[in-house]
């Protein structure tokens, strides 16, 4: 039985040998795997499992993907796996989210850097944006800061993690308005956080634009700014914080898009850099995001390449000083 | 309780305390001191907990807990080896169906008290196993498209 | 949201393809809640992109179907193979696995299906009825609330399955410790990584397996090539009739199960998690045979199932009126909302009343439909008792590896579930248990996590003590907590227990 199963093997190295070397031409040849690091149900997620619902169409990859979370520790744990564990044959994707990543990397103890992986494109940008509670006496940026005036680290405000999107804003606010805030990381992410505003635990948060638009329709909060350069499409009447005059750019928008470890062979990036954006692109996709309320935003894999590297000067400059 | 090896307390308590005082020490001497405030209190129950437990046992006034006899231990030696480098090297190294295979036919025709001289037995414990298989892979691979590592065959 | 809505949109789910759905659901949910390494929320999410193609309604009716009956098939293998398929369902382990080896697997199986739709029915009828005040109690636990909670579960693990007071909580201490290894959530400093695999902290699936999964197989060793006749079960048939009246006369279990689950499952982040336990723990310290707990005792079955379910329609308040996610299942069932342009929240039963009171009439009617099925296959499914103990174990074993493999595609949650297996043989041959330890393993992120967001606040505003200890909320769970540990400590100087956990059994089994 032995001798047969090393001569399976051995037959079946034979087999794949070439198909690996002839450039790729046949890739994918089996379903592929989408790492989220955060949990089933999250913004992220959910998201990740519309824009690649076509996949598996023939003008798209031709092969499903299955979205697997690794979720923890505000998406460090899955983004160790994906530059440590993770196998780079091209069946083993991942979603990424600046600044989240970018920011933890220069914070260290985590594995990775914007070195270990290699983007392919970007579907998305949702901007932070300030709420407070439905009830709040807070109407504009100015009441929220003239309180912070008044008592000094008193003010308390939600997000979703420590060097997140969430608290990249938050040191802005700080840093552009003088103040010294106390900013309450919630272990359940957005929505714990937002929970944390609604139930009043906390007199403001910071959380993404799309669930605070449906926080807003239901009548649970107000939004008081978005930490963006201009309006949003689905907020014309929330003004930004530079309007607001805080000198505040868009480094906190959280931009999620797919990558693979570094290492991956090049001719599999350069099939999935020139098929994936295409999937973002259907119109059925578009639809669902729309419906979902997840604002969209197609980059190919130049302009993120250049993207990250700017949000890692930019970064690297605002988390200095901690 | 007469039965009870007091020994066998000693040394598994022992064992526990030594872990409780391992992570206590780590807690309260690792940084960042902020991450370590809950494992601190924790370890500090921990390592009282197991050092009551142990000195108890040293005493002799351990209540409950039956130990592991020698036969038991003789019995359930090839299953857990098998088990074991299942688990720890054939899964990855041979694929999860070819070691699934491998290791599932060896148990039971360890531990299955049919006569091993019988060609029927042999005959029923490879249907069995192949039934087993054909489940496991009809229900992660097909249904549940969850893709295990696949070295050899399948 | 009005009170009888819900009777006028009945006949939606009964069309031919949205029943259709709901058999579906119902029965694809109970086959893969049965599947060890499945939780309910991963069930659920497996299931979106079915949705994909679907109506809104009907897409929501497969997965309100799913949602409920994934959380009644946990207790399938839970009951006949002794793995939990999600943290839900150790507490039914405790009873309803001693019930299978005793040849009853039938009546247990009857029991938990019986039980679930009790609570069940009763949680979706409070989330009818009650939803508008229940969402203010949804609110009302912040993170000092659920810090005292956390603490009142670990109160609990003294006196959970376990014949020493100090073991039990030794076991407890060992699970909160595992569960500090890895990233801290909120600093995100990593802690005790000793080996890589643990890296990203220890997964409570693979974990909940390794700890009930292997102690079994390796006992099944230790039997060795025995061919006793003694050791074949002979599967003791249970008409349902019986069940019904076994259900209806332990009326305490059943009410403390029923009114446990719902309250907790409103708690958002704590709820489906410890219901079970708690519940249990409850009705075995308002029992008058509490000494048969633990024994295979009808009681702890029901307890612990009734609550199981009782928790799926309260823990839907938050979402279905806040939008808020109150539970990682209700954050996917959200998902399965957005795709289709609903928005959950006050409005959601006035815009869209024909897909929201389908979607809670489809739990309804699923948790009859789950009954119905899963009496029905009781007196065959237990069966299992009599498989041959070298094929059992063989079979226990490539589930837990691949079931635990399967919840993050990783070989390391097998190695963790493994090991952590092993070494719980040894620990259970010392009197120690899994239950409070894997109590400990999930109360441990909650505890700390609170606790450090509790501390921030209170040191941002009024200060510690004030934050932590003033409060009408506060001041009765402390109170709480103080009952418990009293009632615990009382246990272990006034009845003190020289028995483990198999001789407790051995006694049973002389007695009847």
């Amino acid at each position: 039985m032995k001798h047969w199963i090393a001569g399976a093997a051995l037959a079946l190295a034979a087999m794949t040998g070439p198909a690996l070397a002839d450039g790729h031409a046949s890739y994918p040849e089996r379903p592929i795997m989408m790492m989220v690091s955060y949990g089933a149900g999250g913004a992220t997620d959910f998201q990740a499992r519309i824009v690649t619902m076509t996949a598996g169409n023939e003008d798209a990859l031709g092969m499903p993907i299955a979205i697997l979370n690794r979720p923890g520790a505000g998406g460090r744990v899955g983004w160790n796996w994906f530059a440590t564990e993770a196998e780079a044959d091209g069946y083993t994707l991942g979603a990424y989210n600046v600044p989240h990543f970018i920011a933890q990397s220069i914070e260290g103890g985590v594995s990775y850097s914007t070195d270990d992986f290699e983007p392919i494109a970007n579907w998305g940008a949702d901007p932070a944006v300030f709420v407070v509670g439905a009830d709040s006496d807070f109407n504009s940026m100015a009441d929220v800061v003239a309180y912070a005036k008044e008592n000094p680290g008193g003010l308390t405000f939600s997000g979703a993690g420590l060097f997140v999107g969430h608290h990249i804003a938050a040191l802005q606010l700080e840093k552009a308005a003088g103040v010294k805030l106390a900013y309450i990381p919630n272990n359940a992410g957005g929505a714990g956080a937002m929970r944390a505003v609604i139930a009043g635990e906390v007199l403001g948060g910071v959380n993404n634009l799309s669930d605070a638009f449906r926080a807003q329709a239901a009548g649970n909060v107000k939004i008081l700014g978005v930490f963006d350069l201009e309006r949003n499409a689905f907020l014309p009447d929330v003004p930004t914080m530079k309007e607001q005059g805080f000198d505040i750019d868009n480094a906190s928008v959280n931009f999620r898009g797919v990558m693979v470890p570094k290492g991956t062979p090049q001719g599999v990036i350069d099939r999935l850099a020139e098929v994936v954006p295409t999937m973002f692109e259907n119109a059925r996709v578009q639809k669902r995001m729309e419906a979902g309320g997840s604002p969209m935003h197609i980059m190919t894999r130049d302009e993120v390449l250049a993207m990250w590297a700017a949000r890692q000067k930019t970064l690297e400059a605002l988390l200095a000083g901690l | 309780m007469t039965s009870l090896p007091r020994s066998q307390h000693i040394v598994a308590s022992g064992l526990i305390a030594a872990v409780g005082v391992t992570i206590a020490y780590i807690s309260y001497t690792q940084e960042p001191a902020d991450a370590y405030v809950f494992p601190r209190l924790i370890s500090s129950v921990f390592a009282v907990l197991a050092i009551w437990t142990f000195v108890k046992a040293v005493l002799g006034r351990t209540k409950v807990g039956n130990g592991i006899s020698g036969e038991a231990m003789l019995r359930m030696a090839p299953g857990l080896v098998v088990t074991l480098v299942y688990v720890f090297w054939a899964a990855k190294a041979l694929g999860f169906y070819t070691a699934t295979t491998i290791a599932f036919f060896i148990l039971v025709s360890l531990y299955d008290p049919a006569p091993h001289r019988q060609l029927k037995t042999w005959a029923k414990r490879i249907a069995i196993t192949a039934g087993f298989m054909l489940v496991m892979y009809g229900l992660f691979a097909q249904l549940l498209n969850v893709f295990t590592p696949r070295e050899i065959l399948f | 949201m009005g009170g009888l809505d819900f009777l006028f949109y009945m006949g939606d789910v009964f069309t031919p393809i949205n029943f259709g759905l709901l058999l579906l659901g119902t029965i694809g949910g109970l086959i893969l809640g049965a599947t060890p390494g499945l939780s309910p929320t991963m069930a659920v999410a497996l299931l979106i992109p079915f949705t994909f193609q679907l109506e809104p309604q009907q897409g929501l009716i497969l997965l309100g179907a799913a949602y409920t009956s994934t959380v009644a098939g946990g207790a399938v293998s839970a009951i006949l193979l002794k793995i939990p398929g999600a943290p839900a369902n150790i507490a039914t382990t405790l009873d309803g696995h001693t019930m299978a080896t005793k040849g009853e697997g039938a009546k247990a199986l009857q029991l938990s299906f019986l039980a679930s739709a009790v609570g069940g029915l009763f949680g979706v009828f409070l989330l009818i009825f009650l939803t508008p005040v229940l969402a203010q109690w949804a609110l009302a636990f912040g993170p000092s609330h659920l810090f005292w909670l956390a603490i009142l579960g670990v109160t609990v693990i003294g006196t959970l399955d376990s014949s020493s007071v100090v073991k039990g909580l030794l076991a407890g201490c060992i699970g909160l410790w595992l569960a500090t290894i890895g990233f801290d959530d909120i600093m995100g400093a990593q802690r005790f990584i000793f080996h890589p695999s643990v890296s990203g902290g220890i997964n409570v699936i693979p974990a909940l397996i390794g700890l009930f999964a292997i102690p079994q197989v390796i006992t099944m060793f230790t039997k060795g090539r025995s061919s006793d006749d003694a050791e074949i079960i002979s599967v003791k048939r249970h008409p349902i009739r019986l069940a019904f009246v076994e259900v209806l006369r332990r009326k305490t279990a059943l009410t403390i199960g029923t009114i446990t689950g719902s309250i907790i499952g409103l708690i958002p982040g704590v709820g489906g998690q410890i219901a079970g336990l708690v519940a249990y723990d409850q009705s075995k310290k308002f029992s008058r045979e509490s000494e048969k707990f633990g024994t295979g005792h009808s009681e702890g079955v029901i307890a612990a199932e009734s609550a199981n379910n009782a928790m799926v329609g309260p823990s839907l308040v938050p979402l279905l009126t806040l939008s808020i996610p109150g539970s990682p299942t209700a954050a996917v069932l959200l998902g399965g909302l957005l795709i289709h342009g609903i928005f959950p929240g006050p409005d959601l039963f006035m815009n869209y009343p024909q897909v929201a009171w389908t979607f809670i009439d489809s739990m309804l009617i699923g948790q009859i439909l789950m009954c119905i099925f899963g009496l029905y296959i009781a007196g065959l499914a237990a069966r299992v008792a009599r498989v041959p103990h070298a094929v059992m174990a063989a079979v226990v074993l490539g589930l837990a590896v691949f079931g635990s493999y399967s919840v993050q595609n990783s070989m390391g949650d097998v190695y963790v579930m493994a090991s952590l297996g092993v070494g719980m043989y040894f620990l259970e041959r010392f009197g120690f248990s899994a239950a409070p330890l894997v109590l400990g393993l999930i109360l441990g992120p909650i505890a700390e996590a609170n606790f450090i967001q509790g501390s921030m606040i209170a040191n941002a505003t009024v200060g510690m003590g004030s934050y932590f200890f003033t409060g009408w909320l506060n001041w009765l769970l402390i109170l709480i907590v103080l009952a418990s540990v009293s009632y615990s400590v009382w246990m272990e100087v006034a009845q003190r227990r020289y028995t483990t956990k198999d001789d407790a059994v051995a006694k049973e089994e002389a007695m009847s």
